[in-house]
């Protein structure tokens, strides 16, 4: 019960009590406030349960340094959120808004401990033909200058045979546009980003529409949350 | 009051995306139109349009099926059926709905409660079954009647309208990965059990069609009867006091992200189809009570609560036209409804939705069901079924597609498929397909 209260404490959840006597949210993610396309407020971590969709996919991949480790090792651990892009795309509903999404989150963990000891980033390509891992990491130095806040890592894959068995077991389709000069990028694809938990389960999968910082840290705490009643 | 939220774009890429996202053209949230809003569009000429269609004894296979019509101009075979892809069996077809990234199309059977899932992307032009979900009763826990199939992020959120307890309307949104795997289940709030959820009145617990508005973070569901009412002869049913008694009277406003119900709203004589607005700031949704031919508005007002008002009439409600179907224009100025008991399509300017006016209206024919109209608002199509007990039986065995070119003013008929003729069947629910979609 101690543990859980700190975790509370960490998280910004317990009401700390304002001059007025009104109990302020101390989230900093709240700052946000609302948007035209985001046109409300974000449930309280904790008060709402997460299903259990699926165990998160597996398969060899490599961070920006060229180091292979497998896709599952990555995610699981802690709390992760997963995003599938090209860096290619220009599309700015697709890969464009979840990478921005992320660029927030970890923004957002530069000021809170609790999230920048417990959640990893990692923003996966699939275009390995020109998201080499040099490209990677040099698209993931532009977004995450300096090494405060949460941890947040780059990946890609060796060639498109190690490729495609992950983005079936992940769901994500994506198909070769026929113009490849397409000025959005050569590829179709819906937009995924994934929730995983600790243990390696697909807890929640966001889109176009759903890719609101405020909602997603939400996600993120309630599942840190659930880590710490069991005991994690 | 809302204000924007700030550039937190820091470094020349992100400025670079973040000039991008301003640059966008504010993109359309729903379908063409009234579809989930996380799925592509076509915004352009459908090429497709698929036919859930129910099996009758004496025509053809006598099988539920999937019937596809080639509605691409300039096409030798244009508005002609050109494939059917049978299911084996007949489990009272009717509604369905494509998966998020539109690759497949779900088909639930209301009275065995199967869920067929047909692949429209390797071969639009011809749906193949690639998955029978024949669990859904045992999945959820003894819910009944897959209905409204609804896309959401790599997952279908099922509405259904019963359950193997009783039989009754009581029943659940069911929750499914893309590939078919159980997630969930959400009970429907009902009086005694109504899982934190304001009720207005009362809370029956019943479910229909499931619609969201995601930039408001809310889910909407309706209600309909319970399996012992739609798989009984209507005929009957009118005469059952008791039968009679057991039809929704409720909506139900969800939170979309942890599908909790908030409020049920009492909106009586069975609200069935929903239909959202498109526009950025349009914070509303129409429904039609069936049994009463009302028109029904559901917003959120100015004080950020949602409500649900009555806003009109649909026909001549004393001659009970029930209204079966809706769909809004992608301009959020136009609504089509059609009621199955008079055959007609009536068209109202919605351009005030507190006050809509009925601009025009036409007879589509015997017993019109379903009315799917195009992005562009140009092409209205319409068919002619309900469910297998509830369709007429003294009006001959008319069953149809028919399509219509709309110019704002008039419907004047493009093709009409006769579904007896051919030995298809009855035809109900349509959804549009497109090989541009895949490349």
């Amino acid at each position: 019960m101690r543990r859980i209260v700190v975790v509370c404490l960490a998280l910004g959840l317990l009401p700390v009590m304002a001059a007025g006597g009104e109990p302020v949210d101390t989230r900093p993610e709240l700052s946000l406030g609302r948007s035209a396309e985001y046109d409300y407020d974000p449930p309280v971590p904790g008060t709402y349960r997460l299903p259990v969709i699926e165990l998160a996919g597996d398969g060899d991949v490599l961070t920006a340094d060229g180091k292979r480790v497998h896709l599952r090792d990555v995610v699981a651990g802690q709390v992760s959120v997963l995003s599938f892009v090209y860096t290619r795309c220009a599309d700015p509903r697709a890969c464009p808004m979840a990478t921005g999404a992320l660029y927030e989150i970890q923004q957002i963990s530069r000021k809170d401990a609790t999230l920048a000891e417990n959640l990893r980033l990692v923003t996966f390509s699939f275009d390995p033909e020109h998201d080499t891992p040099t490209v990677m990491k040099e698209y993931g130095e532009m977004l995450r200058p300096g090494g405060k806040g949460c941890e947040w890592m780059f990946l890609t894959t060796g060639s498109a045979r190690e490729l495609q068995p992950i983005l079936e077991e992940y769901g994500q389709r994506v198909d070769r546009k026929r113009n490849a000069n397409d000025p959005m990028g050569p590829f179709y694809h819906v937009v995924r980003v994934y929730l995983v938990d600790a243990q390696g389960r697909i807890r929640n999968i966001y889109s176009y529409g759903m890719l609101d910082p405020r909602m997603l840290l939400a996600d993120v705490r309630t599942l840190i949350l659930e880590a710490a009643a069991a005991g994690g | 009051m809302m204000t924007p939220r700030p550039v937190m774009f820091m470094t020349r890429t992100l400025a670079v995306l973040a000039l991008l996202l301003l640059l966008a053209p504010a993109a359309p949230r729903a379908d063409e139109t009234c579809m989930s809003p996380y799925m592509p569009k076509i915004t352009g000429q459908e090429e497709f349009i698929y036919v859930w269609t129910l099996g009758a004894e004496n025509l053809g296979d006598g099988s539920d099926k999937v019937v596809t019509v080639d509605v691409r101009p300039g096409s030798k075979t244009y508005g002609k059926v050109i494939n059917t892809a049978s299911v084996g069996g007949r489990n009272e077809a009717h509604h369905g709905g494509l998966t998020d990234d539109r690759r497949h199309l779900w088909l639930g059977g209301l009275d065995t409660s199967k869920i067929f899932v047909f692949d429209i992307a390797t071969d639009p032009s011809k749906p193949k079954l690639e998955k029978t979900i024949d669990t859904f009763v045992k999945d959820s826990g003894g819910v009944v009647g897959p209905h409204g199939h609804y896309a959401l992020p790599g997952r279908m959120m099922v509405a259904a309208l019963s359950n193997n307890k009783d039989h009754s309307g009581r029943t659940a949104l069911v929750e499914y990965t893309n590939d078919g795997k159980y997630v969930a289940t959400y009970w429907m709030p009902i009086d005694g059990e109504t899982f934190g959820a304001r009720v207005e009145r009362v809370a029956d617990g019943y479910g229909y069609d499931l619609r969201a508005l995601p930039r408001k973070n809310i889910m909407l569901s309706s209600s309909f009867t319970g399996w012992s009412n739609y798989m009984m002869d209507v005929g009957k049913v009118v005469q059952d006091e008791e039968a009679m008694k057991r039809f929704g009277q409720t909506m139900v406003l969800w939170d979309l992200h942890t599908k909790k119900p908030l409020k049920v709203f009492d909106v009586p004589g069975v609200p069935l189809e929903i239909r959202f607005a498109t526009g950025d700031n349009h914070n509303w949704a129409f429904t039609a009570t069936n049994l009463t031919s009302k028109l029904w508005l559901i917003y959120e007002d100015d004080k950020g609560e949602w409500q649900a008002d009555e806003v009109g009439d649909i026909g001549d409600p004393s001659k009970v036209p029930m209204p079966v179907a809706m769909s809004i224009s992608a301009d959020d100025k136009l609504l089509f409804v059609t009621t199955f008991s008079d055959g007609m399509v009536r068209a109202y300017d919605i351009t005030d939705p507190h006050h809509p006016k009925q601009t025009y209206e036409k007879v589509i024919g015997h017993q019109v069901n379903m009315v799917s109209q195009s992005w562009d608002g140009k092409r209205v199509y319409f068919t002619s079924s309900v469910l297998s007990r509830w369709d007429k039986k003294d009006e001959g065995s008319e069953e149809y597609l028919r399509a219509y070119n709309w110019d704002g003013k008039e419907l004047t008929p493009a093709f009409d498929i006769d579904f007896v003729a051919e030995k298809l069947g009855k035809p109900h629910l349509m959804r549009f397909g497109s090989a541009s979609l895949y490349n």
